[in-house]
């Protein structure tokens, strides 16, 4: 038996600084990630382990660690150190992905050659991409509209998140908004592939966009996916993209603040929310949704034992919504036991990634009588 | 003899006492007890009310003696006999039993601690009845102050003294002062530059009216107590008269013959005759007899020819000096632990493995290199490991955390990173970074790269398994945050040595009747209440000799002692104990006994009486004449023969 | 119940009871028959006193100093164990068998080494029995 004997490899932590993870120099081992990552709710990973290892330069790039990871920052949100992982993560990622060590997973293969060549990681035509605005009369994004509405690529194609983008339609068009939709020459945002490695894929895709935005003059986009949010405000500038952007959620508690939306049908209904990471912790938006939610009549709120910046990751971000997760390893599922604990009928949510998850969920556990995954605004849209 | 009407106070100590001991037993114990007017009971004794319980029944009760059973009386002893005084009671009319750290804290079974505790009582109350009122006196407190050791203790200490306007006198034994930290390049976590730091203190040390420095010299003995102290020091031959040298270094510059430099730990060299470092103080050079080609030899002489001072004196011999100081301050520092006994750091064996204090020299722009961080070789080491707790922590060696390797194991790497490209890899076991900025220092130094690697390094060696290994060092260990052995191929090691008690600790506790720990450095009179006093009034201790400690902990520590010293210095007189040793002229019988028994010299004979007479000042009270008198014409005041036996009957019930 | 001896225990005030002290401050356990009186020196400690404490009914008696060289009054410590040789002699002769008086040493941080002694004496007397005080007639016999 050959005994393994661990040799510190300097160029190997130096690309993977070089690639961006200058925060493993921060860590100083005490844990905690490892103590509040989800992942340990479900199964053993250490995270830890996975950052000293890279301080080391001895990451095992084949091995399935490196892609756990789902970028929830529940992590960052209590590091003593500030590691802000998802960064670290991308790095360790961006060495397989870019510089060619270890396996990419090939269900995240897949979605990356499709977000490549079509522009959204279902792999579905682009010129489909505003299909499901056909029947809603609504105009595409013309020089001089005040608003673009930029739909996720599952909202634009995925059937049952698709409801979100048709409910946000209906609930401009009540107010009369001046907005519109962009053509099918855009793609998708990138942000997910972007936390899995892929960056020059990434920015391919954030100077199409960019292009298309500026020759348009798009001054403000109105978002419902918090991952567009994220990437569209804080990763686009970089890029010269630089837009006044808003979430749905941001927008409708604008809109109820300013009496511009009234309900007229009641909602009895008990209702819990769930906190997307990228829109929670990534952005420290919280009580928006639950104002939304609580001026809603007829509806109960009700909080989850985990919620706002200790909410539990729906498993979805930084492209592991592409990959498959066993069963019995799935985050949403653990949520949907927290929506069941509450008795809640309705787990609200304002997230394409989140809403395609518990969807699953709903089925997988067998709560598909009892819990109802909607949309923010397919919630204010009925009430409307 | 009055008829003693005695009061007893057993105390609960919350639960530390009441816990164990049954105490309502032991007062009604108590209260059966001959003499014993009242007795009483109350959750804390030394507290306000406590104090005014006995206060009151001394009034009332018309109570002539007092015995409180609580903690040790070394802790509350000086509080009774304070609020007994206050009642109008002579302080000595006071007995104490202790009941908490003899009894209920060592003590598991109640009824056996409840039985102890009523002996102790009992002894307490038999003892009480023969106790005398008793007066103290004082002694003038003579306000030069002797301090041992120059180093950043001694320095501070001196200038801390002398700035107030008293005579100071400073011995080292090395030429001159400035100790280890003058040795040092950097000081964490600020990084200012130790010798830019530390030169003003000394100069102004070397200069200042009230300070009498003297280097090169050593103290041989001590005598006499608080306030009154006499000190012998012999202040050995340096060949150079100080009073002539003018310290132009010309001798050093002309003489033929070197030697390696202690103050660069052997990896420079020096003259034979030299100062230790440029900036000595004071600026004399001393002649190395044992490297100096005239005393070897009898001729060469070159040192005397170029002096224009005719300071040369190759006939000066060691001088012995008389001082007298009320107050004594040691500050002797601390040793480098020499790591070749660790056979497996390879130190002496691999050339390139280093001590922390070596490295050091390697690092300051005055040291061997001139700053430049290089292997024996000459070259830029590419990777560097440092190598923490050698000697520290480990039963093997000793036992205790030296507390500031894990702060220069950061230093360096900072330093090895500013100067040289190389990696540098922390093998530490924690890293234990408590001082203000400390954690923040490790922080930076975690964000300039450095790699921790958590585990005791199990061996350095030579042996490659690899083509990458060969030609490097390699260090062996478990890295313990990731469960696998590890091997770092480095090309320089620095091993973080401990800080140890001086080779003559020993012998300096003796000389000033001071006490060791366990771990040989000088002990504390309290641990935290009373840092920097010893168990033995008027001496004082500073800096790495009572534990190792950093440069702030270290100046904080002399500015206390000197402080203590001021605060007798100050009073201008020192209260004497009064238990002290009579003897009834009536019963000596003049054989002398004692005074040769007297490790104080404090009994005379009195020659046209031919009795033996104890003077008060001197006597320090310990009893041994008295236990050898065969005419049992001693008395030990408080500790008589009638309080003993009293006593012994006491604990006997 | 079996039978638990009284032992007379002198301590000097700088060393040995200071170690005592810390026995209590770390609650160390250790058998409470040795009950201690503190003298400010172990070189105050009278012959006389410990056949005292025979005579008064102690079944041993342990006597505890600063370390040789450790003395706070340089040699106190040196004098008290000179005259253990002779005392044991004396109480050889009066049948006071020689483990009933131990003369030790103990520092101030020494909380462990006192406990240790103080159990070893205790179960050393222990074994040996009460003393069956005969000092009467041992003295005039």
């Amino acid at each position: 038996m050959e005994i393994e004997l661990l040799t510190p490899s300097k160029e190997t932590t130096d690309i993977i600084l070089e690639e961006g993870g200058d925060d493993l120099k921060s860590c100083f081992q005490c844990g905690l990630c490892t103590g509040v990552c989800p992942w340990n709710r479900v199964t053993t990973f250490s995270l830890r382990k996975l950052i000293h290892k890279a301080q080391l330069g001895v990451v095992d790039f084949e091995d399935d660690e490196v892609w756990r990871c789902v970028a929830c920052n529940a992590c960052v949100e209590r590091c003593p150190r500030d590691v802000q992982m998802p960064l670290l993560m991308r790095a360790i990622r961006r060495v397989i992905m870019e510089v060619g060590a270890g396996i990419v997973p090939h269900s995240l293969r897949i979605s990356e050659k499709n977000i490549s060549a079509v522009g959204n990681p279902l792999g579905e035509p682009a010129e489909k991409r505003m299909d499901w605005a056909k029947d809603l009369g609504v105009k595409t994004f013309t020089k001089g509209t005040e608003m673009l509405y930029f739909p996720c690529c599952y909202q634009a194609y995925d059937p049952p998140t698709r409801k979100a983008a048709i409910a946000t339609v209906n609930i401009l068009k009540k107010i009369k908004a001046d907005f519109g939709i962009p053509d099918n020459s855009v793609v998708c945002c990138g942000e997910s592939i972007r936390k899995a490695g892929a960056e020059s894929l990434y920015r391919k895709l954030a100077e199409t966009n960019i292009k298309i935005f500026n020759d348009l003059g798009v001054k403000k986009i109105l978002v419902t996916s918090p991952h567009c949010y994220h990437t569209f405000k804080d990763e686009y500038p970089e890029f010269g993209g630089n837009y006044e952007v808003i979430h749905l959620s941001q927008y409708l508690d604008q809109l109820i603040r300013g009496g511009k939306l009234k309900f007229t049908k009641p909602l009895v209904k008990k209702v819990t929310y769930h906190d997307s990471c990228c829109l929670g912790r990534y952005q420290r938006i919280y009580d928006e949704h639950r104002q939304v939610l609580t001026s809603i009549p007829g509806i109960e709120f009700e909080e989850m034992r985990d919620n706002r910046e200790y909410s539990l990751c729906c498993g979805g971000c930084a492209g592991r919504l592409w990959m498959e997760t066993k069963k019995g390893e799935r985050f949403s599922e653990l949520r949907l036991e927290q929506v069941a604990e509450v008795g809640a009928e309705i787990l609200a949510v304002s997230c394409p990634y989140c809403m395609a998850n518990f969807n699953d969920a709903v089925l997988t556990t067998g709560k598909s009588e009892t819990i109802e995954i909607k949309d923010l605004s397919e919630l204010v849209s009925e009430a409307l | 003899m009055e008829t003693p009407k005695i009061g007893v106070y057993v105390c609960h100590c919350g639960s530390n006492i009441a816990g164990t001991v049954d105490v309502q037993q032991v007062v009604e114990f108590a209260k059966k007890l001959d003499s014993v007017v009242v007795a009483r009971e109350y959750k804390f004794m030394c507290s306000d009310p406590g104090q005014n319980m006995i206060k009151e029944d001394i009034k009332n009760l018309k109570l002539n003696r007092v015995v409180v059973a609580s903690c040790s009386p070394l802790l509350h002893e000086p509080t009774f006999r304070h609020a007994v005084q206050e009642a109008g009671l002579n302080p000595y009319l006071f007995e104490m039993a202790n009941i908490r750290e003899q009894c209920s804290w060592t003590t598991e079974d109640h009824e056996k601690a409840t039985e102890k505790a009523k002996a102790l009582v009992s002894a307490a109350v038999k003892r009480v009845r023969y106790h005398q009122p008793l007066e103290t006196k004082d002694v003038p407190v003579n306000p030069a102050t002797l301090i041992v050791g120059g180093g950043i203790a001694g320095i501070q200490a001196a200038l801390e003294i002398a700035d107030a306007g008293h005579k100071v006198y400073l011995v080292e034994k090395d030429p001159s002062i400035g100790g280890h930290m003058i040795q040092f390049d950097k000081t964490f976590p600020t990084l200012d530059c130790s010798a830019c730091i530390l030169t003003p203190k000394m100069t102004s040390a070397g200069s200042h009216p009230n300070i009498e420095l003297m280097t090169y010299s050593e103290v041989e003995d001590v005598s006499g107590f608080i306030g009154n102290f006499k000190v012998r020091v012999r202040k050995k031959a340096r060949f150079v008269d100080e009073e002539k040298c003018n310290g132009c270094g010309v001798c050093m510059e002309k003489c033929p013959w070197k030697a390696p430099s202690e103050f660069d730990l052997g990896l420079g060299e020096r003259k034979a005759i030299y100062t230790p470092f440029p900036q000595a103080v004071p600026n004399i050079p001393v002649i190395d007899k044992e490297h100096c080609v005239y005393f070897l030899r009898g001729r060469c002489r070159a040192c005397e020819k170029f002096c224009e001072r005719g300071a040369i004196d190759f006939e000066q011999q060691d001088k012995i000096v008389e001082l007298e100081v009320g107050n004594i301050i040691i500050a002797t520092g601390y040793d480098p632990f020499d790591p070749t006994p660790i056979v497996k750091y390879g130190y002496n064996r691999y050339p390139n493995v280093y001590t922390a204090l070596e490295f050091e020299r390697l690092c300051n722009a005055a040291g061997p290199t001139g700053g430049k961080i290089v292997l024996r070789d000459g070259s830029e080491p590419k990777s560097v490991a440092i190598i923490h707790c050698v000697g520290s922590r480990d039963e093997n060696y000793h036992r205790y955390c030296s507390r500031v390797c894990c702060m220069y194991a950061l230093k360096y790497s900072h330093l090895i990173k500013e100067k040289t490209e190389a990696d540098v890899y922390q093998m530490y076991i924690d890293m234990r970074c408590f001082g203000k900025g400390y954690e923040e220092f490790y922080e930076r130094l975690s964000k300039e790269g450095v790699k921790f690697i958590r585990g005791k390094v199990a061996e350095v060696t030579d042996r490659a398994l690899t083509d990458e290994e060969k030609g490097k060092l390699i260090v062996c260990g478990e890295d313990t945050l990731l469960g696998t052995v590890i091997r770092v191929p480095v090309d320089m090691v620095i091993l973080c040595i401990a800080l140890e008690p001086r080779s003559d600790a020993k012998q300096v506790a003796q000389l000033f009747r001071i006490s060791q720990g366990a771990d040989g450095f000088f002990i504390e009179r309290h641990p935290k209440l009373d840092p920097v006093a010893t168990m033995t009034d008027g001496i004082f201790i500073a800096g790495c000799c009572q534990g190792p400690k950093d440069i702030p902990d270290t100046v904080a520590q002399a500015s206390a002692a000197a402080t203590r010293v001021l605060s007798l210095i100050s009073k201008g007189k020192v209260e004497l104990e009064a238990t002290v040793a009579v003897i009834d002229e009536e019963k000596c019988s003049g054989c002398r006994v004692c005074n040769i028994l007297c490790p104080y010299n404090a009994i005379t004979f009195i020659e046209d009486k031919e009795v033996s007479r104890v003077n008060e000042a001197l006597c320090k009270g310990c009893g041994t004449c008295v236990a050898a008198c065969p005419s049992a014409a001693i008395t030990h005041k408080h500790f008589t023969t009638e309080e003993i036996m009293a006593e012994i009957e006491g604990v006997l019930v | 119940m079996s039978f638990e001896p009284k032992i007379v225990g002198f301590c000097c005030n700088w060393c040995s009871y200071r170690g005592a002290d810390l026995a209590g401050t770390a609650r160390m356990k250790c058998s409470p028959n040795v009950r201690i009186i503190r003298v400010m020196c172990s070189g105050r400690v009278e012959p006389t006193f410990i056949l005292k404490a025979f005579e008064l009914g102690a079944d041993g008696v342990l006597v505890l100093g600063c370390h040789p060289g450790d003395c706070h009054y340089v040699e106190g410590n040196y004098k008290a164990a000179r005259r253990m040789p002779l005392l044991k002699k004396m109480l050889a002769q009066m049948g006071i068998e020689e483990d009933r008086v131990r003369l030790d040493w103990v520092s101030a941080s020494e909380g462990d080494r006192f406990v240790a002694i103080v159990d070893e004496m205790t179960e050393k007397v222990r074994a040996l029995g009460p003393f069956k005080n005969n000092f009467k007639e041992a003295k005039y016999g």
